[in-house]
Formats: structure tokens, C-alpha cells, sequence
């Protein structure tokens, strides 16, 4: 009865490390079939996917004012991902982006509503470490937590985001609430002395990313505190053999993680949203993970990966208006696009064979190779 | 190495991105002075931000657009002179101007925002966008020249709503499930009226309100109605987002009273009545005001507050199981509310037994005092109507 | 010869993980009633095949025969119902759990009453001639009281195909002798015995037949009657090798680090360490033998400053280290070099190519933020062209090297830091014998330098070469330190497991 019981119909196998271009190339192809894909589900509810896709862009890039909204979505992603990136280079979990960056914009805040006269630079710089220090502060909690009684900190940060998000409803139904605000409850809008300049028509947050771009990226490839972090990701006991102070590596990094995410924070709710209410991070702290970790940690590839999400999401919103497609089904599109990527993750690493297709070849070639040398 | 050369290279790209488009901003002509803003029924273009998405056919973000169909067909615009952004999250700053300023790109002059959290980022862009009339709803910012603010008194259908509820209740416990705690000037201004309505018919009736905290929570809202109903009400008011509440009176047996649409069509004629909005009637007028030179973006527009007598609100016909003499008593206060003499907050008028109704400016509270109302200022009517109990 | 009379015949078995092939179209077979020995070096391809055969892993092509039937074998339970049964290297058990608990779990049927499960299992230990208390926790347990409850687990659940990986790695000589009077018991029966190992000696005493593998492929079976160490090693490395560890006299021997009362605890609170006094000496190799957790761990990182004593004292010229950290060691100017056991999870950052695992040490060296590559690289490409190092460059992850090459690279930043002392544990677990040789090599040319070593070691026969003094553990106290030249490995055995020094004499008389 064993006997009668054929090889299995489908195998998981691992195979080879792929090499650098490999990868990519099946990423892109990633990208084609998540295209693909999407463009069957568009044609399958009545519109022409060549027509959608062809809007999703034109709708980035139509007229300045369009690339500027772009890159406005791009700024809040691209800088949480760089602060998860440093996070997950120690393979501490950080979840808790959403929550940092709402502390970051929440202590920002606060120098917007009640320091609105100081000098204008001078606030902007006050605000600008206050975010730091805000998201930071918020980054420290769980890596305090876990070093000292071992607490897990992937559902620590990700409980610090509710709280988080409640500080600011608590801040806008009670003591920030904007006294004129009739009726509804609202935190009021930035007067225009706390509220971030313009660059080429886009809110400086762009050139704060930029810089935090290769901060990011020098502090990890170049510096000792980011060889640190290297070492304590790969192996804490490694890390403990060369003499590392594991410990404060990890509360310093997790401070700068959640810091970063604080900035983001802080540009969101001065330069884009001018006022501060609980949409500030609005899931921008979740994506930065996908981007971060879609980037393998890589804060140049962020940048593009950010880019990259910053034209879906603002094409989708161009979409649905033009097509009166439901936002739903912008919604849809994006998921199958993240879904294949994510899938292809798996296929980088392995592959299935079906029945009866095992791999001889490369035995089979060697052999002969065998047998012609002899 | 290469890593290094691949960052630089994109920021170096993204720079000169950046660069190309360092003068953007302005959009439309400046034309100043005119009689007319310059727009015809050939060249407006609406946009339309919705909080929510109203193709699920009922609820807040679907009446209004019902309305910006009415004013497409009553005005003969063709689709592609209606911009609809939906889903729109009210708390989300940057989503909402991303929506308005993707509508200006597109060529709308007129955008209507229909949910409150627009307020701030209408007022900042009209200041950007002379040339675009942004009209937001329930707000209380406006300036004059290209941002003004609509509501209307639906106030004065709720009290009618109230007559309804106050001759059916049986057990003399009316609840009413409310979005918002007494702090909220439009649902408090919401309960009084009905609340008074209810006492003009039954003195001995009372209001239980309940609140749920949100604007649109489908579970808590079924729940809060089903408590007021386990503490014996049989009618069951709403200012909120879902017919849960309607289905929830049904289902036990008693009654209710709608809000936003027409709840008979989806709960049946256990729901006596509901109180619906017309915005078509004002987004009908306000663009014909800006076509026919009435209103001029960038000189002139004013607020609105729509009366029942524009034909904003209405109470949708009575069910069959509405009590008798209901239709009668709701047509004396509705012809009063009409003609001018009573205005629920102000003025009074003579019902069918010959007693004079209304509180003419001065209400009695339910913790005693009194307080000075009038329905424009609904929005700092914080306190409830003597015979209000909250719950 | 009829093919029923086959327990197990693989045919052109192939396996392919990535660009490897772990088994490259190998024939193997074993009837009842024998003990086959599957000898290889590691990574030789051993332990993957009697994965296939045991169901944990599928072959990507080839036929497996049992009783001469073509068999599929997709998991351990088809395994276990073919009557095939594989007795792990790690031990797959549940430490609460009594013994009897842990052979019944997951057999199908009902739950057995108390009374009929122990007489089972009782039966069961008489017939195979095995020891064991049925009550006994797991946790209670030594490590070859533990092997046999996996041994009987097999059993209870019918096998009559064993396979055991490497089983002798973790017992004293005495308990390997145990351990082979159990397997010819079973063969008595009429079992079918697959042993794998490494350890030439075993293979001559215990198997009738070897069937050799080396780099993935089959090279025959020969009969163990045949053959003798020097020949089955020409089998196994495809090439003659001398098998002498050469032993250079020590040079003027100096204390260099004495330990002094040493007791350190485990994170637990129990004792891995208990009041420890012993002397290393420059320019000699100092051996620690002892069953694997005996606490030669907690010994060697204690010395590395990565763990406090709880009490005593490591004295360094005067100086006492106990509770130093590894940073204040360095700055201290002491030059120590530590060969942890672990090497990708300790000793090396797995994922970082060599330069940057050469830095782990010297990064702090230069001054400022940030980190200076350029002599980590000059480093590692030295130590590629010295030590013979194979790989695909100064950046490529260390974890994609073979384990020969991961040590020479360990081994070899250690070594370039001039220390005075270096400590190795378990320098040569899990690598080829060309590997090894060198390894011993490196270290004798530190002794000859002056350097104290300190090897941690668990072939018996390498450190009866190797050392000049031998210390012997057992539940973290010291049983004694002999003379390498004069003690026998039966003695170090006894003292494995308690024996003194002095009663270990007096038995060798």
C-alpha cells in the first residue's frame, strides 16, 4: 500500500543564493505580472486597463502641480522607512513607525500652536528636534522594555501606536482643542510662521528626506555605530564577544529609528497637513515597513520604492475621479501589485518542482563530462 | 560603490524633476472686475469632495451626491463637468487638499466640501485659488469673495419629525440615538427641536437620548438603539449614519424615525417617517447663482442657510402605521414654519386644539435654567430641551 | 543475492539543495541482521541521505527499496511505518516529561494506563538488553540515559531499520562501549543497524560492513573485516594522510593566567562552574576534555569576560579579571584570543563578508565615527593567500564558506591579533581532516611562539596527541589535570564521569 503512493504532485526547494541582478530581474518580473494581473482585474470590471494605467501615471506627472502632490505622499513613506530600517538592520521588529511619527508630529506641534512667534527658522528647528526627540522618546519605550524585562517588541510598539493616535484625540477634544471650533472638535491650523517652507513649490519636508537619505545610508555602510548595529541584528552574542555594548546600541538605535520616524512626523503635520489631527500618519507608518523591508534595508532603494507607492497612491486618487472607479478598487489594484512582490520574496529564495521534473541536469552533466574526460 | 552612484544618480534625477516644475501654483485667468465670474454653463466644472463613498447607496456622502445629480440634471451639465473625489478622510489634511487641488487641476471653478474636517484646507486654498468658489457644508468659515459656507434648519423637520413620534409612543419614552453628546451644536440643535415637537403634541412624553461618540458606527449605533428600547421606548429617533437603529425598533416590534433617506425603503413602514436632506436644492442654486452673475468668485458669494420653505429638507411622507390626526398636526406647524410665524427656536403658532406653541427664543432646560436660542446660532445650542433625559 | 533480503537498498539516490548536490546518484544498501557503518567526512553527504531514508527530506531522484518494494517515503510517519526508525544527533524530547511519557508520545490509539505502558516499556529495555527508569524526568536524565530513551522510542514504535547519526559524539568511552553491546544485541535480533559516523576505531569495532562517502558521491562498501584505519582513511579523503599530530616539547612554560576559586552560575541560577583552580602556561596546550556541557563553555567565556563569576578570582599578572567586560579586557592591553564554539553565532557576524569580520575586533582601533576598512581588507586578503582560505571575495558572506574555511577565518583574526593567550573550543568540530591537520598545525605554531593554548576538545585520541596537559571536567568542577603523555583514554573517560585523578590511577594499575 506504501509502495502504491507516488512521488509528491508539488516540492519546495531551495535554491542557489541568486546573484544581485538575479534577484532584481525577478523583482521587475514581479512588477510585470503584479501589472498584468491588475490589468485583467481592471478589464474584467469594464474599463481598459491600458486606459487606467495610462492615468495613474499621466495623473503623477500631468502638470507641476500633480509631481508636487506626488512627491508630497512620497516624503512621510520614504522617511518611516528609514527609520524602520535602522530598527530592522538589528532585527529589533519596530511596528510602532505609525505611533513614532505621530509622537514626532505631536511634540512638533506643540511649539506650532503655542511658540507660533518665535523666529521663524528657529522654530522650524525647535519643531525639527522636538519631532526627533518625540519619536524618539517613543522608540525608546519598547527597547527599554524589552532589555530590561524581556517584553516582545513587536506587540509593544504596535499597542504604542493606539496610544498614540488617542493622545491626539484626547489633545483635540481637550486641552489643543481650537477654542473657535464650533460644533466639532479640531486642533487649529498652523499659523503660517510654524509652517514649513516651500521649495519649488513642494514643502521642504522633500529636501529632509533627501538628506535623510544618505545620512541614513552613510551612517550604516560608514560609521562604527552603524557596524554596530550590523553586528547586533546578525547575533547578539557575537556582538557581546567583540565587546559591544549591546544594550545601549539597542536603545541608541531604537532612539534614532523612532526619531526618524518622529521627523516624518513632524514634516507631515508642518508642511503638509498644517494643522495636526489624527490622520497625520494615516498607515504611513505601516507602509514604511513594506517599503523598508520590499528595499532589503537599502534607504537608496527606499527612496525609489517610496516613489514608487507615492505614484500609486496618488494615481489611484486620480482614477477614481476620473473613472468614477470606487476607491475600493484602487484599493484592490494596489493589493495585487504588493502581492505579488511579496510572492516573488518566496521565489527568490525557493522553488517548486512538480512531479517527475526533478532536476537532473546538472548531475547528468557533470557526469557526461566524467565520462568525455575518460 | 556602485550603491553609492545609484543614490546619487536618483537624487540628481529627482532634483531636476523638482526644478522643472519650480513655477507652479497659479491656475485659471486673473479676469477681475467683471459682472459675471465668467462662467457659463458650458465651461463650469463642479468637483465634489465625499467623506465617504455613495455608491453604497444611503447614508450621509450618497444624499448629498443625490443632490449634485439633481443640480447636474436641473442645470443640464454634462459628467464630465462633475468631478467626484470619495473617500476622503476628514482627518487627513493632505489627502483632502491633494483631492481639491487634483480637482482645480482638472478645471473645476466650483467645489463643493461636504464633510466638516475640510473647513481649514478650504479656507488656505480659496486663499490660493481667487478664481475657484469653494462652498463647504456645515461649516462656519467664509470670505465673501470665494468661500462661503451652506446648512440649513433641519431643525424644523425634526420638530415635525417629533409630532410624529409624540402621537404614536405609547409608553411615553421616545429615544434617540445621537452621534454626538450635547456639546455638538447640530445634534443638539437636532434633539431640542424634536424633543420640542414631541411636547407639542405630548406634554407628558419624554426624550431619552443616547450617544455613541461617532459619526458612523454601524454596530453601536444598532446597539445604543436596542438599550433605549430595553428601557421601554417604542419609537426611536436617529442623527446618525446607518438604518441600524430603524431595524433595530422594527425587529422589536415598534417604531422609528429616519434620518438622511428615506428608511421605509430598506426597513419598511415601522419607520413612521425620515427626515431627509434636498441638497440638490441648494447645490442647484448655487451654481445657477454663479452662472447667472448673482454670486461672482472672487468678489461675492454669501452663506446659505436653507429654510424648509427652499425645499432643502423635507419629512418623507407618513407610513401607515404613523397615528391618526399625525399628517394634520405636522401640516399646522409645517404651513406656521413656511409662512415665517414660528421657526421652533423662535416665534410661535396657534395648533389644532387652539393652544400656542413654541419657546420664542427662550428654551427651558433640562437641568432647570433657561437659555437663549435662535437657529442660526444652532451650533451653540449646547443644552437639552426640558424633557430630554440623557441615557 | 535476492533482493527481500535487503532491509534498505537506495538506488542512484540524487539530492540537490541550491547549486549543491548533497547526494549525487549514490547506491547504498543494508540487510537485517548487520550493522552498516556509513562513513564520511562532514559534508560528505551522510547525514542528508539517512534523512531521505527516514522520510524528513525527499529525493530529488532515485529509488529507495524497502524490503526490496519500491518505496515513497514523503514523511517521518511513512518512515515509521516501513518500520524505519532515526535516531537523531540532536535529541527530540520533551524535558518535563517522564521517559515512558516521551516514548508513548504521538503513537496512535489510546492513551495506555500507567502500570501497562511501564511493563512495556520494560519488556521492551529487557529484550534489547537497554537500562532505563520508565519515571525518570527527562531533565533528570545524562546525556546516554537520554540517547537510549530515543533509542526505545524508536523501538516501541516497531522499527526494525535503526539509522543513529553520530551517536558516540556525545559519550564517554565507557558509554560508547554500552551503546555498541545494545546495537549488536539488536542485530542478534535481527534488526538492520545504520550507524554514521566519522571516528575510524568505531567503525572497526562495531560494523560489519562501511559504505563510504565522500563530497556527495558513493565510493563502494567494503567489508570492515577487510580493512584497517590507515585504508578506510584513504577512503574516506580520497588520498593518503598521516594521522600523527605532531607535539613539539614546551619551551620554558610560565604561569600566564591563574584561576582561582572560580564558581559562575548560569542565567538560571544553577552551577556551571564550581570552585575552579588551575594555572595556564605560556608555550603549552593546555586540553579540557569533558562531556559536552560539563561547563566548558561557561569556562571559556568566563575567561572572555563575557560572563561574571559569582566568586573567585582570574588572576593576570596580579591584576584579577573576573567581572571584566571584553572592552575593558582590551583597553586593559590584555591580548587574549577567544575561538568560541559557536563560530557563526558568536565568533563571526554570518552575514557580513570577511573584511567586516575582520573588523569586529579592531573597529574602535582608529579614532572618530566613523570606520576605517582599508587594513580589515589588507587583512583578510593576507589571510586568504596564508591560510588557503577559499572564497569568492573579501565580501562575501562568510556563511556561504564551508566550515573549514569559516574556522581558518575565525582562527585566523585571532591569531593576527598576537595574542598571549588563546582559547579554542571545539577548534575542529565539523571539519574534514585536512582542516583539522591544519588547525592543529596553527596552533602548535602558536605554542612554539610562547602563546598559551587552550583547547577545548571531544575526540579523545586528538587531545592524547595534541596536548601537553590535559584538565578533565565533570558537572563543572575539575576531576583532575594529567599528564597527555600518560593517561589513557580509558582513564580520561572515568573521569568524564567523576572519577578522581588518584582513583583513575589506581584503576590503571
Amino acid at each position: 500500500m506504501e509502495n502504491k503512493k507516488k512521488e509528491p504532485l508539488l516540492r519546495v526547494v531551495k535554491h542557489a543564493e541568486l546573484s544581485r541582478g538575479q534577484t532584481l530581474l525577478l523583482r521587475l518580473l514581479a512588477v510585470v505580472q503584479a501589472l498584468i494581473v491588475g490589468g485583467l482585474f481592471i478589464a474584467l470590471i469594464g474599463y481598459n486597463p491600458f486606459e487606467i494605467y495610462g492615468t495613474m501615471i499621466s495623473g503623477c506627472f500631468r502638470s507641476a502641480m500633480a509631481f508636487q502632490a506626488t512627491i508630497k505622499f512620497c516624503i512621510p513613506m520614504c522617511i518611516s522607512a528609514l527609520g524602520v530600517t535602522l530598527a530592522f538592520k538589528m532585527k529589533f521588529w519596530n511596528i510602532g513607525g505609525e505611533g513614532q511619527l505621530i509622537m514626532g508630529a505631536i511634540f512638533a506641534s506643540f511649539f506650532a500652536l503655542f511658540c507660533s512667534d518665535m523666529p521663524h527658522y528657529l522654530l522650524l528647528l525647535v519643531m525639527f528636534i522636538a519631532g526627533f526627540v518625540g519619536g524618539g522618546l517613543w522608540g525608546l519605550i519598547p527597547a527599554v522594555c524589552r532589555e530590561k524585562w524581556g517584553t516582545n517588541e513587536t506587540l509593544f510598539t504596535l499597542m504604542l501606536n493606539y496610544i498614540a493616535l488617542y493622545t491626539i484625540s484626547f489633545l483635540r477634544d481637550g486641552p489643543w482643542r481650537d477654542p473657535q471650533a464650533a460644533g466639532f472638535n479640531k486642533i487649529a491650523r498652523f499659523d503660517p510662521n510654524a509652517t514649513l517652507d516651500k521649495v519649488f513649490g513642494i514643502q521642504a519636508g522633500w529636501i529632509i528626506m533627501l538628506v535623510l537619505v544618505v545620512l541614513v545610508a552613510v551612517y550604516l555602510k560608514k560609521t562604527k555605530q552603524g557596524y554596530e548595529i550590523g553586528v547586533v541584528g546578525e547575533s547578539r552574542d557575537t556582538a557581546r564577544y567583540a565587546g559591544i555594548n549591546v544594550k545601549r546600541v539597542v536603545l541608541r538605535t531604537m532612539f534614532l529609528s523612532g526619531g526618524i520616524a518622529g521627523i516624518a512626523g513632524m514634516v507631515q503635520a508642518t508642511g503638509s497637513d498644517i494643522t495636526l489631527s489624527t490622520g497625520v500618519a494615516g498607515g504611513v507608518g505601516f507602509t514604511g515597513i513594506i517599503i523598508a523591508w520590499l528595499a532589503q534595508l537599502s534607504p537608496a532603494v527606499s527612496l525609489l520604492i517610496s516613489f514608487a507607492f507615492s505614484i500609486l497612491v496618488k494615481g489611484s486618487s486620480v482614477v477614481q475621479s476620473t473613472y468614477g472607479l470606487s476607491t475600493d478598487c484602487a484599493d484592490v489594484l494596489q493589493g495585487i501589485i504588493l502581492f505579488f512582490i511579496m510572492a516573488m520574496e518566496f521565489f527568490i529564495r525557493y522553488k517548486i518542482v512538480f512531479r517527475g521534473h526533478a532536476e537532473k541536469t546538472p548531475i547528468a552533466a557533470s557526469k557526461k563530462k566524467e565520462e568525455d574526460e575518460a | 560603490m556602485k550603491r553609492f552612484l545609484a543614490l546619487v544618480c536618483s537624487i540628481a534625477v529627482m532634483a531636476t524633476l523638482l526644478v522643472g516644475c519650480g513655477n507652479g501654483g497659479d491656475q485659471g485667468s486673473t479676469s477681475e472686475g467683471g459682472e459675471t465670474s465668467g462662467i457659463t454653463a458650458e465651461n463650469v466644472k463642479v468637483g465634489v469632495i465625499h467623506i465617504g463613498d455613495p455608491a453604497t447607496g444611503s447614508g450621509y456622502s450618497y444624499t448629498h451626491d443625490q443632490g449634485i445629480v439633481a443640480m447636474q440634471k436641473n442645470l443640464g451639465l454634462k459628467d464630465t463637468q462633475i468631478i467626484r473625489k470619495n473617500n476622503i478622510d476628514d482627518a487627513d489634511a493632505t489627502a483632502i487638499e491633494n483631492a481639491m487641488r487634483e480637482c482645480i487641476e482638472e478645471g473645476c471653478n466650483i467645489i463643493f466640501a461636504t464633510s466638516w474636517g475640510y473647513m481649514d484646507t478650504c479656507a488656505a486654498l480659496a486663499e490660493e485659488y481667487p478664481n475657484v468658489f469653494f462652498s463647504h457644508a456645515t461649516g462656519y468659515q467664509s470670505n465673501g469673495k470665494n468661500f462661503n459656507h451652506y446648512f440649513g434648519r433641519i431643525y424644523q423637520a425634526r420638530y415635525l419629525a417629533g409630532i410624529a413620534a409624540g402621537m404614536k409612543t405609547e409608553t411615553n419614552k421616545i429615544g434617540y440615538v445621537s452621534a454626538m453628546g450635547s456639546e455638538n451644536g447640530e445634534c443638539t440643535s437636532g434633539v431640542n427641536a424634536f424633543a420640542m415637537g414631541v411636547a407639542s403634541v405630548n406634554p407628558d412624553a419624554v426624550v431619552e437620548v443616547k450617544v455613541t461618540n461617532n459619526w458612523y458606527d454601524p454596530e453601536g449605533e444598532g446597539q445604543a438603539a436596542q438599550a433605549l428600547l430595553d428601557s421601554g421606548c417604542d419609537v426611536i429617533a436617529q442623527h446618525c449614519d446607518t438604518n441600524n437603529p430603524m431595524i433595530a425598533a422594527r425587529d422589536e416590534g415598534v417604531w422609528g424615525v429616519g434620518y438622511n433617506s428615506d428608511m421605509t425603503a430598506e426597513v419598511g413602514d415601522a419607520v413612521l417617517t425620515s427626515v431627509v436632506w434636498n441638497w440638490g436644492a441648494y447645490y442647484t442654486q448655487a451654481v445657477k447663482n454663479v452662472l447667472d452673475g448673482t454670486w461672482v468668485i472672487g468678489s461675492k458669494v454669501e452663506d446659505y442657510f436653507g429654510s424648509m420653505s427652499d425645499d432643502l429638507f423635507r419629512c418623507t411622507a407618513l407610513s401607515a402605521q404613523a397615528a391618526e390626526g399625525t399628517q394634520e398636526a405636522m401640516d399646522i406647524a409645517a404651513a406656521a414654519i413656511k409662512d415665517g410665524s414660528f421657526d421652533v427656536f423662535t416665534g410661535t403658532y396657534t395648533d389644532a386644539d387652539g393652544n400656542v406653541i413654541g419657546c420664542d427664543g427662550v428654551m427651558e432646560c433640562n437641568d432647570g435654567k433657561t437659555m437663549e436660542v435662535d437657529g442660526v446660532n444652532y451650533a451653540a445650542i449646547t443644552s437639552y430641551y426640558k424633557n430630554v433625559v440623557v441615557k | 543475492m535476492a533482493e527481500t533480503t535487503h532491509a534498505i537498498r537506495c538506488e542512484k539516490i540524487t539530492k540537490i539543495f541550491g547549486s549543491v548536490v548533497a547526494n549525487d546518484q549514490i547506491d547504498l544498501d543494508v540487510r537485517y541482521g548487520e550493522i552498516l557503518a556509513l562513513l564520511g567526512e562532514n559534508g560528505s553527504g551522510k547525514t542528508t541521505l539517512m534523512n531521505m531514508i527516514s522520510g524528513i527530506y525527499h529525493p530529488d531522484g532515485g529509488t529507495i527499496y524497502v524490503d526490496g518494494k519500491p518505496a515513497s517515503i514523503q514523511s517521518p510517519l511513512d518512515a515509521q511505518n516501513l518500520g524505519i526508525g532515526m535516531i537523531h544527533q540532536h535529541f527530540k524530547l520533551v524535558n518535563i516529561f517522564s521517559a515512558m511519557e516521551n516514548i508513548e508520545l504521538g503513537t496512535p490509539g489510546k492513551k495506555l494506563p500507567r502500570k501497562i505502558l511501564k511493563q512495556n516499556v520494560l519488556e521492551l529495555c529487557e529484550k534489547y538488553g537497554l537500562e532505563t527508569d520508565p519515571e525518570k524526568p527527562i531533565h533528570a536524565m545524562s546525556v546516554s540515559e537520554k540517547q537510549t530513551v530515543e533509542i526505545l522510542k524508536v523501538l516501541y514504535r516497531g522499527a526494525r531499520i535503526l539509522i543513529l547519526d553520530e551517536p558516540t559524539a556525545v559519550l564517554t568511552p565507557q558509554e560508547t562501549e554500552k551503546l555498541f553491546a545494545i546495537l549488536r544485541q539488536m542485530r542478534k535480533i535481527g534488526c538492520a543497524v545504520i550507524i554514521i559516523t566519522h571516528k575510524l576505531n568505531e567503525v572497526l569495532s562495531i560494523s560489519d560492513r562501511v559504505a563510504i562517502l565522500r563530497k556527495g558521491k558513493s565510493y563502494g562498501t567494503v567489508n570492515t573485516a577487510e580493512v584497517d584505519v590507515s585504508a578506510l582513511t584513504e577512503l574516506m579523503v580520497g588520498h593518503a594522510v598521516t594521522l600523527e599530530i605532531d607535539r613539539p616539547t614546551p619551551q620554558e612554560p610560565q604561569d600566564i593566567l591563574k584561576l582561582v576559586d572560580l564558581t559562575v552560575r548560569r542565567n538560571d541560577g544553577s552551577i556551571a562552574l564550581d570552585d575552579i583552580n588551575f594555572t595556564i602556561r605560556s608555550g603549552e596546550i593546555l586540553g579540557v576534555a569533558g562531556i559536552a556541557g560539563s561547563g566548558q563553555k561557561e569556562l571559556c567565556e568566563t575567561i572572555a569576560g563575557l560572563i561574571a563569576p559569582s566568586q573567585g578570582a582570574i588572576l593576570y599578572k596580579k591584576e584579577n579579571l573576573a567581572g571584566k567586560t571584553p572592552r575593558e579586557l582590551i583597553d586593559m592591553g590584555i591580548s587574549m584570543s577567544f575561538v568560541p564554539e559557536d563560530r557563526l553565532g558568536m565568533g563571526l557576524v554570518a552575514g557580513m563578508g570577511m573584511t567586516d569580520n575582520m573588523l569586529l575586533k579592531s573597529y574602535t582601533h582608529n579614532k572618530g565615527p566613523f570606520i576605517d576598512r582599508a587594513p580589515s581588507r589588507a587583512l583578510a586578503e593576507s589571510l586568504i593567500e596564508k591560510l588557503g582560505i577559499v572564497t569568492s571575495g573579501v565580501e562575501a558572506p562568510v556563511r556561504l564558506m564551508s566550515g573549514g574555511n569559516v574556522q581558518k577565518v575565525l582562527l585566523g583574526r585571532e591569531i593576527e591579533s598576537n595574542p598571549h593567550l588563546l582559547i579554542t573550543a571545539y577548534p575542529v568540530r565539523g571539519l574534514d581532516i585536512n582542516s583539522s591537520y591544519q588547525v592543529y598545525e596553527l596552533l602548535n605554531e602558536q605554542k612554539k611562539k610562547g602563546v598559551a593554548v587552550v583547547y577545548i576538545g571531544e575526540d579523545l585520541d586528538v587531545l592524547l596527541q595534541l596536548c601537553d596537559r590535559i584538565l578533565v571536567m565533570c558537572h563543572g568542577r575539575i576531576t583532575g589535570i594529567v599528564d597527555a603523555k600518560t593517561i589513557t583514554k580509558e582513564q580520561i573517560g572515568l573521569m568524564m564521569t567523576g572519577a578522581t585523578a588518584e582513583e583513575v590511577m589506581e584503576y590503571g594499575k
